[in-house]
Protein backbone atom coordinates (compact mmCIF):
# COMPACT_ATOMS: atom_id res chain seq x y z
CA UNK A 1 0.00 0.00 0.00
CA UNK A 2 2.25 2.47 0.81
CA UNK A 3 4.89 1.99 -1.87
CA UNK A 4 2.26 3.07 -4.30
CA UNK A 5 1.96 6.20 -2.69
CA UNK A 6 3.79 8.46 -4.44
CA UNK A 7 6.96 10.76 -2.99
CA UNK A 8 5.99 13.83 -3.90
CA UNK A 9 2.43 15.47 -4.64
CA UNK A 10 2.18 19.04 -5.17
CA UNK A 11 -0.83 21.10 -6.34
CA UNK A 12 -1.28 24.60 -6.70
CA UNK A 13 1.95 25.62 -5.99
CA UNK A 14 3.27 29.46 -6.09
CA UNK A 15 6.71 31.33 -5.41
CA UNK A 16 5.91 35.01 -5.54
CA UNK A 17 8.71 37.57 -4.79
CA UNK A 18 7.12 40.48 -3.40
CA UNK A 19 9.46 43.35 -3.96
CA UNK A 20 9.52 47.39 -4.03
CA UNK A 21 8.33 47.54 -7.37
CA UNK A 22 6.00 45.27 -7.39
CA UNK A 23 5.18 41.21 -7.16
CA UNK A 24 7.47 38.67 -9.20
CA UNK A 25 5.33 35.82 -9.71
CA UNK A 26 8.19 33.11 -10.11
CA UNK A 27 5.64 29.68 -10.11
CA UNK A 28 2.72 30.51 -10.35
CA UNK A 29 0.34 27.56 -9.85
CA UNK A 30 2.21 24.13 -10.52
CA UNK A 31 0.72 21.20 -9.78
CA UNK A 32 2.40 17.54 -10.22
CA UNK A 33 3.05 13.90 -8.67
CA UNK A 34 6.58 12.18 -8.49
CA UNK A 35 6.77 8.31 -8.29
CA UNK A 36 10.05 5.93 -8.43
CA UNK A 37 10.93 7.42 -12.10
CA UNK A 38 12.70 10.64 -13.55
CA UNK A 39 10.51 13.27 -13.83
CA UNK A 40 12.19 16.36 -16.36
CA UNK A 41 11.18 19.55 -16.03
CA UNK A 42 12.42 22.09 -19.16
CA UNK A 43 12.29 25.43 -19.74
CA UNK A 44 13.91 28.83 -20.78
CA UNK A 45 15.77 31.05 -18.27
CA UNK A 46 13.14 32.89 -15.83
CA UNK A 47 10.70 30.00 -16.45
CA UNK A 48 10.71 29.34 -12.48
CA UNK A 49 12.03 25.51 -12.89
CA UNK A 50 14.65 26.05 -10.70
CA UNK A 51 12.79 27.92 -8.12
CA UNK A 52 10.38 24.87 -8.07
CA UNK A 53 12.60 22.62 -6.81
CA UNK A 54 13.84 25.32 -3.97
CA UNK A 55 10.14 25.49 -2.62
CA UNK A 56 10.05 21.64 -2.00
CA UNK A 57 13.12 21.86 -0.06
CA UNK A 58 12.17 25.42 1.80
CA UNK A 59 15.06 27.15 0.11
CA UNK A 60 13.46 29.95 -1.06
CA UNK A 61 15.49 32.77 -0.25
CA UNK A 62 13.43 36.15 1.02
CA UNK A 63 11.71 38.11 0.56
CA UNK A 64 10.14 35.30 -1.77
CA UNK A 65 7.00 33.85 -0.74
CA UNK A 66 5.83 29.82 -0.66
CA UNK A 67 2.01 28.88 -1.52
CA UNK A 68 0.32 25.68 -2.00
CA UNK A 69 -3.33 23.63 -1.62
CA UNK A 70 -1.23 20.87 -1.45
CA UNK A 71 2.28 19.69 -0.76
CA UNK A 72 3.07 16.31 0.77
CA UNK A 73 6.25 14.32 0.60
CA UNK A 74 5.04 10.67 1.56
CA UNK A 75 2.12 11.36 2.98
CA UNK A 76 3.55 14.03 5.39
CA UNK A 77 2.07 17.76 4.82
CA UNK A 78 4.96 20.29 4.28
CA UNK A 79 2.64 23.43 4.08
CA UNK A 80 1.98 23.12 8.14
CA UNK A 81 5.05 21.76 8.91
CA UNK A 82 7.50 23.81 10.62
CA UNK A 83 11.21 25.07 9.67
CA UNK A 84 12.77 22.39 11.98
CA UNK A 85 10.80 19.67 10.51
CA UNK A 86 11.85 20.66 7.07
CA UNK A 87 15.37 21.07 8.17
CA UNK A 88 15.09 17.17 9.14
CA UNK A 89 13.64 15.88 5.72
CA UNK A 90 16.60 18.39 3.70
CA UNK A 91 19.43 16.22 2.90
CA UNK A 92 17.98 13.15 4.91
CA UNK A 93 14.72 12.48 2.95
CA UNK A 94 14.87 15.13 -0.01
CA UNK A 95 17.84 16.16 -2.01
CA UNK A 96 19.35 18.61 -4.18
CA UNK A 97 22.30 18.38 -6.36
CA UNK A 98 23.66 22.17 -7.16
CA UNK A 99 24.12 23.04 -11.12
CA UNK A 100 27.87 24.31 -10.36
CA UNK A 101 30.59 22.37 -8.03
CA UNK A 102 32.62 25.18 -8.21
CA UNK A 103 29.81 27.36 -6.25
CA UNK A 104 28.37 24.60 -4.00
CA UNK A 105 31.50 23.55 -2.62
CA UNK A 106 33.02 25.17 0.48
CA UNK A 107 36.54 26.12 -0.97
CA UNK A 108 38.26 25.97 2.26
CA UNK A 109 38.13 22.26 3.53
CA UNK A 110 38.33 19.01 1.39
CA UNK A 111 35.98 17.46 -0.48
CA UNK A 112 36.52 14.24 1.44
CA UNK A 113 35.64 15.66 5.11
CA UNK A 114 32.34 17.55 3.23
CA UNK A 115 30.83 14.67 2.09
CA UNK A 116 31.87 12.79 5.75
CA UNK A 117 29.99 15.89 7.50
CA UNK A 118 26.61 15.35 5.55
CA UNK A 119 26.78 11.62 6.65
CA UNK A 120 27.88 12.45 9.92
CA UNK A 121 24.85 14.57 10.34
CA UNK A 122 22.42 12.81 9.14
CA UNK A 123 23.22 9.32 10.05
CA UNK A 124 24.82 10.41 13.61
CA UNK A 125 27.61 8.31 12.63
CA UNK A 126 31.42 8.76 14.08
CA UNK A 127 33.71 9.97 11.88
CA UNK A 128 35.60 6.94 11.12
CA UNK A 129 32.71 4.79 9.87
CA UNK A 130 31.92 8.68 7.82
CA UNK A 131 35.11 8.04 6.37
CA UNK A 132 34.58 5.05 5.20
CA UNK A 133 31.39 5.34 4.10
CA UNK A 134 32.28 8.63 1.71
CA UNK A 135 35.28 6.59 0.52
CA UNK A 136 32.08 4.06 -0.63
CA UNK A 137 30.33 6.56 -2.02
CA UNK A 138 33.02 8.41 -3.72
CA UNK A 139 33.49 5.32 -5.36
CA UNK A 140 29.87 4.59 -6.35
CA UNK A 141 29.91 7.48 -8.22
CA UNK A 142 32.96 5.99 -10.24
CA UNK A 143 35.85 8.24 -9.15
CA UNK A 144 38.93 5.72 -9.71
CA UNK A 145 41.21 6.67 -6.65
CA UNK A 146 38.72 7.66 -3.63
CA UNK A 147 41.40 7.91 -0.87
CA UNK A 148 43.19 10.11 -3.03
CA UNK A 149 40.52 12.37 -4.09
CA UNK A 150 39.19 12.62 -0.30
CA UNK A 151 42.18 14.49 0.37
CA UNK A 152 42.03 16.97 -2.47
CA UNK A 153 40.33 20.48 -1.97
CA UNK A 154 37.19 21.74 -4.56
CA UNK A 155 39.73 23.53 -6.62
CA UNK A 156 42.30 20.46 -7.51
CA UNK A 157 39.13 18.69 -9.08
CA UNK A 158 37.84 19.30 -12.67
CA UNK A 159 34.63 20.52 -12.92
CA UNK A 160 33.51 16.56 -13.39
CA UNK A 161 34.48 15.17 -10.80
CA UNK A 162 33.23 18.01 -8.64
CA UNK A 163 30.07 17.59 -9.88
CA UNK A 164 30.27 13.87 -8.86
CA UNK A 165 31.47 14.96 -5.48
CA UNK A 166 28.39 16.72 -5.07
CA UNK A 167 26.18 13.84 -6.03
CA UNK A 168 28.15 11.60 -3.52
CA UNK A 169 27.46 14.13 -0.83
CA UNK A 170 24.11 14.31 -1.85
CA UNK A 171 23.81 10.80 -1.90
CA UNK A 172 25.66 9.42 1.51
CA UNK A 173 22.29 9.96 2.91
CA UNK A 174 20.15 7.88 0.90
CA UNK A 175 17.60 10.19 0.23
CA UNK A 176 14.00 8.90 -1.02
CA UNK A 177 13.75 12.51 -3.56
CA UNK A 178 16.89 13.63 -5.51
CA UNK A 179 16.36 17.34 -7.06
CA UNK A 180 18.86 17.87 -9.55
CA UNK A 181 18.85 21.47 -10.99
CA UNK A 182 21.22 21.31 -14.44
CA UNK A 183 23.60 18.44 -12.85
CA UNK A 184 25.12 18.54 -16.07
CA UNK A 185 25.14 21.52 -17.97
CA UNK A 186 28.51 22.35 -17.13
CA UNK A 187 30.33 18.85 -17.88
CA UNK A 188 31.48 17.58 -21.33
CA UNK A 189 28.90 15.09 -22.85
CA UNK A 190 31.15 11.75 -22.13
CA UNK A 191 31.07 13.18 -18.24
CA UNK A 192 27.78 14.20 -19.08
CA UNK A 193 26.74 10.17 -19.82
CA UNK A 194 28.34 8.83 -16.83
CA UNK A 195 26.53 11.55 -14.82
CA UNK A 196 23.23 10.53 -16.00
CA UNK A 197 24.00 6.77 -15.96
CA UNK A 198 24.87 7.11 -11.67
CA UNK A 199 21.32 8.96 -11.24
CA UNK A 200 19.91 6.14 -13.57
CA UNK A 201 20.67 3.29 -11.76
CA UNK A 202 19.73 5.10 -8.55
CA UNK A 203 16.20 5.17 -9.99
CA UNK A 204 16.09 1.92 -10.97
CA UNK A 205 17.95 -0.25 -8.49
CA UNK A 206 17.15 2.08 -5.03
CA UNK A 207 13.58 3.23 -6.31
CA UNK A 208 14.00 6.76 -5.43
CA UNK A 209 12.05 9.60 -7.31
CA UNK A 210 14.43 12.18 -9.50
CA UNK A 211 13.68 15.40 -10.85
CA UNK A 212 15.39 16.51 -13.56
CA UNK A 213 15.74 20.01 -13.92
CA UNK A 214 16.94 20.61 -17.29
CA UNK A 215 16.76 23.17 -20.56
CA UNK A 216 18.64 20.35 -22.81
CA UNK A 217 15.68 19.33 -24.58
CA UNK A 218 17.17 16.41 -26.11
CA UNK A 219 18.75 15.08 -22.63
CA UNK A 220 15.54 15.08 -21.29
CA UNK A 221 13.44 13.37 -23.53
CA UNK A 222 16.23 10.68 -23.82
CA UNK A 223 16.67 10.72 -19.93
CA UNK A 224 13.60 10.97 -18.35
CA UNK A 225 10.13 9.07 -18.36
CA UNK A 226 7.94 12.45 -18.28
CA UNK A 227 8.47 15.88 -18.49
CA UNK A 228 6.82 18.96 -17.29
CA UNK A 229 7.56 21.93 -19.97
CA UNK A 230 7.36 25.41 -18.10
CA UNK A 231 7.31 28.88 -19.24
CA UNK A 232 6.91 32.28 -17.61
CA UNK A 233 6.39 30.35 -14.30
CA UNK A 234 3.29 27.62 -15.64
CA UNK A 235 2.94 24.80 -16.92
CA UNK A 236 2.80 24.65 -20.89
CA UNK A 237 2.04 20.72 -21.04
CA UNK A 238 2.93 17.41 -19.32
CA UNK A 239 3.89 14.54 -21.35
CA UNK A 240 5.41 11.54 -21.68
CA UNK A 241 9.19 11.98 -22.71
CA UNK A 242 9.21 9.84 -25.45
CA UNK A 243 6.81 11.70 -27.40
CA UNK A 244 8.62 14.75 -27.24
CA UNK A 245 10.92 12.71 -30.36
CA UNK A 246 7.78 11.55 -31.54
CA UNK A 247 7.68 13.56 -34.72
CA UNK A 248 4.56 12.31 -35.69
CA UNK A 249 2.46 13.13 -32.57
CA UNK A 250 3.75 16.91 -33.12
CA UNK A 251 0.70 18.76 -34.47
CA UNK A 252 -0.85 18.12 -30.56
CA UNK A 253 1.99 19.46 -29.02
CA UNK A 254 1.84 23.05 -27.05
CA UNK A 255 2.93 25.57 -29.06
CA UNK A 256 5.78 26.40 -26.71
CA UNK A 257 7.10 23.03 -26.45
CA UNK A 258 6.92 22.83 -30.51
CA UNK A 259 8.75 26.13 -30.77
CA UNK A 260 11.33 25.12 -28.54
CA UNK A 261 12.21 21.94 -30.19
CA UNK A 262 12.07 23.72 -33.53
CA UNK A 263 14.96 26.09 -32.92
CA UNK A 264 17.55 23.62 -32.28
CA UNK A 265 20.07 22.85 -35.06
CA UNK A 266 19.48 19.50 -35.90
CA UNK A 267 22.12 17.03 -37.85
CA UNK A 268 19.26 15.08 -39.49
CA UNK A 269 17.20 18.36 -40.86
CA UNK A 270 19.89 21.03 -41.71
CA UNK A 271 17.72 24.42 -42.67
CA UNK A 272 19.60 27.78 -43.48
CA UNK A 273 17.57 29.56 -41.79
CA UNK A 274 16.36 28.21 -37.87
CA UNK A 275 12.86 28.72 -36.38
CA UNK A 276 12.84 31.47 -33.85
CA UNK A 277 10.56 31.49 -30.94
CA UNK A 278 7.07 33.61 -31.36
CA UNK A 279 6.00 34.29 -27.29
CA UNK A 280 2.02 34.26 -27.42
CA UNK A 281 1.08 36.92 -23.83
CA UNK A 282 -1.87 34.32 -23.84
CA UNK A 283 -0.35 30.99 -22.58
CA UNK A 284 0.32 33.15 -19.43
CA UNK A 285 -2.84 34.40 -19.09
CA UNK B 1 47.44 27.75 -50.04
CA UNK B 2 46.85 31.04 -51.59
CA UNK B 3 43.30 31.13 -50.93
CA UNK B 4 43.65 30.31 -47.20
CA UNK B 5 42.25 32.90 -45.37
CA UNK B 6 44.07 31.31 -41.75
CA UNK B 7 47.01 29.00 -42.14
CA UNK B 8 47.71 27.25 -38.80
CA UNK B 9 51.09 25.11 -39.77
CA UNK B 10 52.48 22.95 -36.10
CA UNK B 11 51.36 25.33 -33.97
CA UNK B 12 52.32 24.24 -29.94
CA UNK B 13 51.68 25.92 -26.75
CA UNK B 14 52.56 25.46 -23.53
CA UNK B 15 51.56 26.70 -19.93
CA UNK B 16 54.44 26.05 -18.07
CA UNK B 17 55.15 21.92 -18.10
CA UNK B 18 51.40 21.41 -20.00
CA UNK B 19 51.76 21.17 -22.84
CA UNK B 20 48.39 22.27 -24.30
CA UNK B 21 48.37 22.27 -28.04
CA UNK B 22 50.60 19.80 -30.18
CA UNK B 23 51.24 20.08 -33.38
CA UNK B 24 48.03 21.44 -34.86
CA UNK B 25 47.88 22.01 -38.23
CA UNK B 26 45.17 23.14 -40.17
CA UNK B 27 43.48 25.65 -42.97
CA UNK B 28 40.28 27.75 -43.17
CA UNK B 29 39.74 28.91 -46.97
CA UNK B 30 38.21 32.45 -47.28
CA UNK B 31 34.79 32.49 -46.40
CA UNK B 32 34.57 29.50 -44.82
CA UNK B 33 32.87 28.71 -41.89
CA UNK B 34 35.52 26.14 -39.59
CA UNK B 35 34.35 24.42 -36.69
CA UNK B 36 37.11 23.78 -33.72
CA UNK B 37 35.14 20.98 -31.56
CA UNK B 38 36.37 18.90 -28.50
CA UNK B 39 35.78 18.51 -25.05
CA UNK B 40 36.83 20.65 -22.43
CA UNK B 41 41.00 21.03 -22.05
CA UNK B 42 41.02 19.89 -25.97
CA UNK B 43 43.23 23.46 -26.44
CA UNK B 44 40.41 24.49 -28.69
CA UNK B 45 39.89 28.28 -27.02
CA UNK B 46 44.03 28.28 -26.61
CA UNK B 47 43.81 27.72 -30.83
CA UNK B 48 41.53 30.84 -30.87
CA UNK B 49 43.51 33.00 -28.11
CA UNK B 50 47.16 32.11 -30.43
CA UNK B 51 45.02 33.45 -33.66
CA UNK B 52 43.77 36.49 -31.98
CA UNK B 53 46.51 37.44 -30.71
CA UNK B 54 45.35 36.70 -26.99
CA UNK B 55 48.05 34.12 -26.34
CA UNK B 56 52.14 35.03 -27.23
CA UNK B 57 53.52 32.38 -25.96
CA UNK B 58 53.45 29.68 -28.66
CA UNK B 59 55.75 28.31 -32.16
CA UNK B 60 54.96 27.22 -35.39
CA UNK B 61 53.51 29.39 -37.77
CA UNK B 62 50.50 31.09 -38.49
CA UNK B 63 49.52 32.69 -41.31
CA UNK B 64 46.40 35.17 -41.82
CA UNK B 65 45.44 35.84 -45.56
CA UNK B 66 49.39 35.02 -46.49
CA UNK B 67 50.90 36.85 -43.86
CA UNK B 68 53.30 35.31 -41.51
CA UNK B 69 52.31 36.67 -37.83
CA UNK B 70 54.45 37.44 -35.50
CA UNK B 71 53.50 36.96 -31.41
CA UNK B 72 53.04 40.81 -31.20
CA UNK B 73 50.21 41.58 -33.61
CA UNK B 74 50.45 45.27 -35.22
CA UNK B 75 46.58 47.13 -35.74
CA UNK B 76 45.85 46.97 -38.78
CA UNK B 77 45.41 42.42 -37.71
CA UNK B 78 43.09 43.47 -35.01
CA UNK B 79 41.30 45.45 -37.89
CA UNK B 80 41.09 42.61 -40.00
CA UNK B 81 40.63 39.73 -37.16
CA UNK B 82 38.28 40.17 -34.16
CA UNK B 83 36.73 37.94 -31.50
CA UNK B 84 33.39 37.42 -29.70
CA UNK B 85 33.66 35.12 -26.20
CA UNK B 86 31.42 33.40 -24.48
CA UNK B 87 29.92 34.84 -21.56
CA UNK B 88 28.09 38.04 -22.91
CA UNK B 89 27.90 38.59 -18.97
CA UNK B 90 31.47 38.78 -18.55
CA UNK B 91 32.90 40.54 -21.95
CA UNK B 92 31.09 43.50 -21.46
CA UNK B 93 32.32 46.65 -19.21
CA UNK B 94 29.90 46.50 -16.49
CA UNK B 95 30.57 50.38 -16.25
CA UNK B 96 30.03 51.43 -19.66
CA UNK B 97 27.51 52.02 -21.94
CA UNK B 98 26.63 49.99 -25.33
CA UNK B 99 27.59 53.47 -26.72
CA UNK B 100 30.84 53.63 -24.98
CA UNK B 101 31.81 49.75 -25.81
CA UNK B 102 31.58 50.75 -29.66
CA UNK B 103 33.15 54.43 -29.14
CA UNK B 104 36.60 52.16 -27.94
CA UNK B 105 37.45 50.59 -30.78
CA UNK B 106 36.69 52.74 -33.57
CA UNK B 107 38.79 55.66 -31.34
CA UNK B 108 41.73 53.15 -30.93
CA UNK B 109 41.87 52.54 -35.03
CA UNK B 110 41.86 56.36 -35.68
CA UNK B 111 38.48 55.93 -37.72
CA UNK B 112 36.02 58.72 -38.27
CA UNK B 113 31.89 58.92 -38.38
CA UNK B 114 31.84 56.96 -35.30
CA UNK B 115 27.93 58.47 -34.98
CA UNK B 116 26.79 56.91 -38.10
CA UNK B 117 29.36 53.60 -37.81
CA UNK B 118 27.42 52.55 -33.98
CA UNK B 119 24.21 53.35 -35.46
CA UNK B 120 25.18 51.02 -37.99
CA UNK B 121 26.51 48.39 -36.43
CA UNK B 122 23.46 48.32 -33.89
CA UNK B 123 21.04 48.08 -36.52
CA UNK B 124 23.03 45.19 -37.83
CA UNK B 125 22.76 43.08 -35.41
CA UNK B 126 18.99 43.80 -35.02
CA UNK B 127 19.19 46.00 -31.51
CA UNK B 128 16.77 49.21 -31.76
CA UNK B 129 18.96 52.63 -31.75
CA UNK B 130 17.35 53.02 -28.04
CA UNK B 131 19.17 50.60 -26.81
CA UNK B 132 22.89 52.69 -27.59
CA UNK B 133 22.57 54.65 -23.99
CA UNK B 134 21.98 51.41 -22.24
CA UNK B 135 24.09 49.56 -20.02
CA UNK B 136 24.91 45.46 -19.84
CA UNK B 137 22.82 44.74 -16.77
CA UNK B 138 19.70 46.93 -18.53
CA UNK B 139 20.14 43.94 -21.65
CA UNK B 140 19.17 40.27 -21.66
CA UNK B 141 21.86 37.41 -22.39
CA UNK B 142 20.80 37.29 -26.31
CA UNK B 143 21.25 41.39 -26.50
CA UNK B 144 24.45 41.92 -24.99
CA UNK B 145 25.79 39.09 -27.26
CA UNK B 146 24.44 41.31 -30.11
CA UNK B 147 26.24 44.01 -28.64
CA UNK B 148 29.56 41.82 -27.93
CA UNK B 149 29.27 40.91 -32.43
CA UNK B 150 28.31 44.70 -33.27
CA UNK B 151 31.70 45.55 -31.59
CA UNK B 152 33.42 42.72 -33.36
CA UNK B 153 31.69 44.09 -36.80
CA UNK B 154 32.23 48.00 -36.02
CA UNK B 155 35.72 47.53 -37.16
CA UNK B 156 34.61 45.75 -40.69
CA UNK B 157 36.75 42.61 -40.41
CA UNK B 158 36.73 39.90 -42.35
CA UNK B 159 37.38 37.32 -39.96
CA UNK B 160 36.02 36.20 -37.18
CA UNK B 161 36.79 33.94 -34.38
CA UNK B 162 33.42 32.86 -32.24
CA UNK B 163 34.69 31.19 -29.17
CA UNK B 164 31.51 29.43 -27.92
CA UNK B 165 29.13 32.05 -28.86
CA UNK B 166 25.85 30.84 -27.59
CA UNK B 167 26.37 28.07 -25.14
CA UNK B 168 25.67 30.68 -22.23
CA UNK B 169 22.10 31.09 -23.99
CA UNK B 170 18.88 29.83 -23.88
CA UNK B 171 17.86 27.84 -27.18
CA UNK B 172 15.14 29.80 -28.74
CA UNK B 173 17.87 33.27 -27.95
CA UNK B 174 20.79 30.84 -29.42
CA UNK B 175 18.49 30.51 -32.74
CA UNK B 176 18.24 34.09 -32.93
CA UNK B 177 22.08 34.73 -32.65
CA UNK B 178 23.02 31.90 -35.10
CA UNK B 179 20.58 33.28 -38.02
CA UNK B 180 22.15 36.89 -37.24
CA UNK B 181 25.84 34.81 -37.33
CA UNK B 182 24.75 33.41 -40.88
CA UNK B 183 23.47 36.42 -42.06
CA UNK B 184 26.03 38.67 -41.48
CA UNK B 185 28.58 36.04 -43.29
CA UNK B 186 26.71 35.89 -46.81
CA UNK B 187 26.32 39.76 -46.23
CA UNK B 188 29.83 40.41 -46.10
CA UNK B 189 31.54 37.31 -47.09
CA UNK B 190 33.17 36.53 -43.81
CA UNK B 191 35.50 33.70 -42.58
CA UNK B 192 34.54 32.82 -39.28
CA UNK B 193 36.23 29.85 -37.15
CA UNK B 194 33.48 28.35 -34.71
CA UNK B 195 34.81 27.06 -31.57
CA UNK B 196 31.63 25.09 -29.70
CA UNK B 197 31.63 21.51 -27.95
CA UNK B 198 27.31 21.52 -29.40
CA UNK B 199 27.97 18.98 -32.88
CA UNK B 200 24.12 19.98 -33.68
CA UNK B 201 25.59 23.71 -34.04
CA UNK B 202 28.57 23.10 -35.63
CA UNK B 203 26.39 21.17 -38.18
CA UNK B 204 24.22 23.76 -38.63
CA UNK B 205 26.96 26.66 -39.22
CA UNK B 206 29.69 25.18 -40.99
CA UNK B 207 31.41 23.58 -43.84
CA UNK B 208 34.50 21.94 -42.42
CA UNK B 209 35.15 21.24 -39.01
CA UNK B 210 38.40 19.68 -36.76
CA UNK B 211 37.72 17.29 -34.34
CA UNK B 212 40.44 17.66 -30.83
CA UNK B 213 41.63 15.75 -28.01
CA UNK B 214 44.38 16.59 -25.64
CA UNK B 215 45.58 19.57 -27.61
CA UNK B 216 45.96 17.13 -30.84
CA UNK B 217 44.12 17.15 -33.88
CA UNK B 218 42.01 13.74 -34.07
CA UNK B 219 39.97 14.18 -37.63
CA UNK B 220 38.82 16.86 -40.22
CA UNK B 221 35.37 16.14 -41.57
CA UNK B 222 33.00 17.70 -43.97
CA UNK B 223 29.86 18.65 -42.52
CA UNK B 224 28.22 15.79 -44.65
CA UNK B 225 30.85 13.32 -42.94
CA UNK B 226 29.40 14.78 -38.91
CA UNK B 227 25.55 14.20 -40.87
CA UNK B 228 25.91 10.81 -42.13
CA UNK B 229 27.64 9.93 -38.40
CA UNK B 230 30.66 8.54 -40.72
CA UNK B 231 34.07 9.64 -38.60
CA UNK B 232 37.09 7.82 -39.91
CA UNK B 233 38.39 7.89 -36.03
CA UNK B 234 37.11 6.18 -33.05
CA UNK B 235 37.43 9.35 -31.07
CA UNK B 236 34.98 11.44 -33.22
CA UNK B 237 32.53 8.44 -33.19
CA UNK B 238 32.51 8.57 -29.16
CA UNK B 239 31.62 12.24 -29.60
CA UNK B 240 29.07 11.78 -31.83
CA UNK B 241 27.83 8.84 -29.97
CA UNK B 242 27.67 10.86 -26.33
CA UNK B 243 25.70 14.01 -28.14
CA UNK B 244 22.88 11.95 -29.66
CA UNK B 245 21.64 11.48 -25.97
CA UNK B 246 21.35 9.22 -23.61
CA UNK B 247 21.19 5.49 -23.97
CA UNK B 248 19.91 2.92 -21.35
CA UNK B 249 22.17 -0.13 -21.51
CA UNK B 250 19.83 -2.63 -23.00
Amino acid sequence: MTSEQPLLEIDNLKVDFHTPTGIVRAVRGLSFTLGRERLGIVGESGSGKSMTGRAILDLIPHPGAVSADRMRFRGQDLTTMDKGARRKLRGRHISMVMQDPKFSLNPVETVGSQIAEAYRIHRKAGAREARERSLAMLEQVQIREPARVYDLYPHEVSGGMGQRVMIAMMLIAEPEVLIADEPTSALDVTVQLQILKILDDLVTERGMGLIFISHDLHLVQSFCDRVIVMYGGKVMEALPAAELADTAARSRRHPYTLGLLECLPDLDHPRAKLATLNRDPAWLA
Amino acid sequence: MTNAAISVDKLNVSFGDSHVVKDLSFDVRKGESYGLVGESGSGKSTVLRVLSGLNREWSGNVAIEGAVQPKVRDKAFYRNVQMVFQDPYGSLHPKKTVDDTLAEPLAIHGIGDAEARIGKALSDVGLPASFRFRYPHQLSGGQRQRVAIARALVLEPSILLLDEPTSALDVSIQAEVLNLLAALRQERKLTYILVSHDLAVVGHMCERLLVMQFGRAVEEMTVETLAARQPQTAYAQQLLTASAGFRRAG
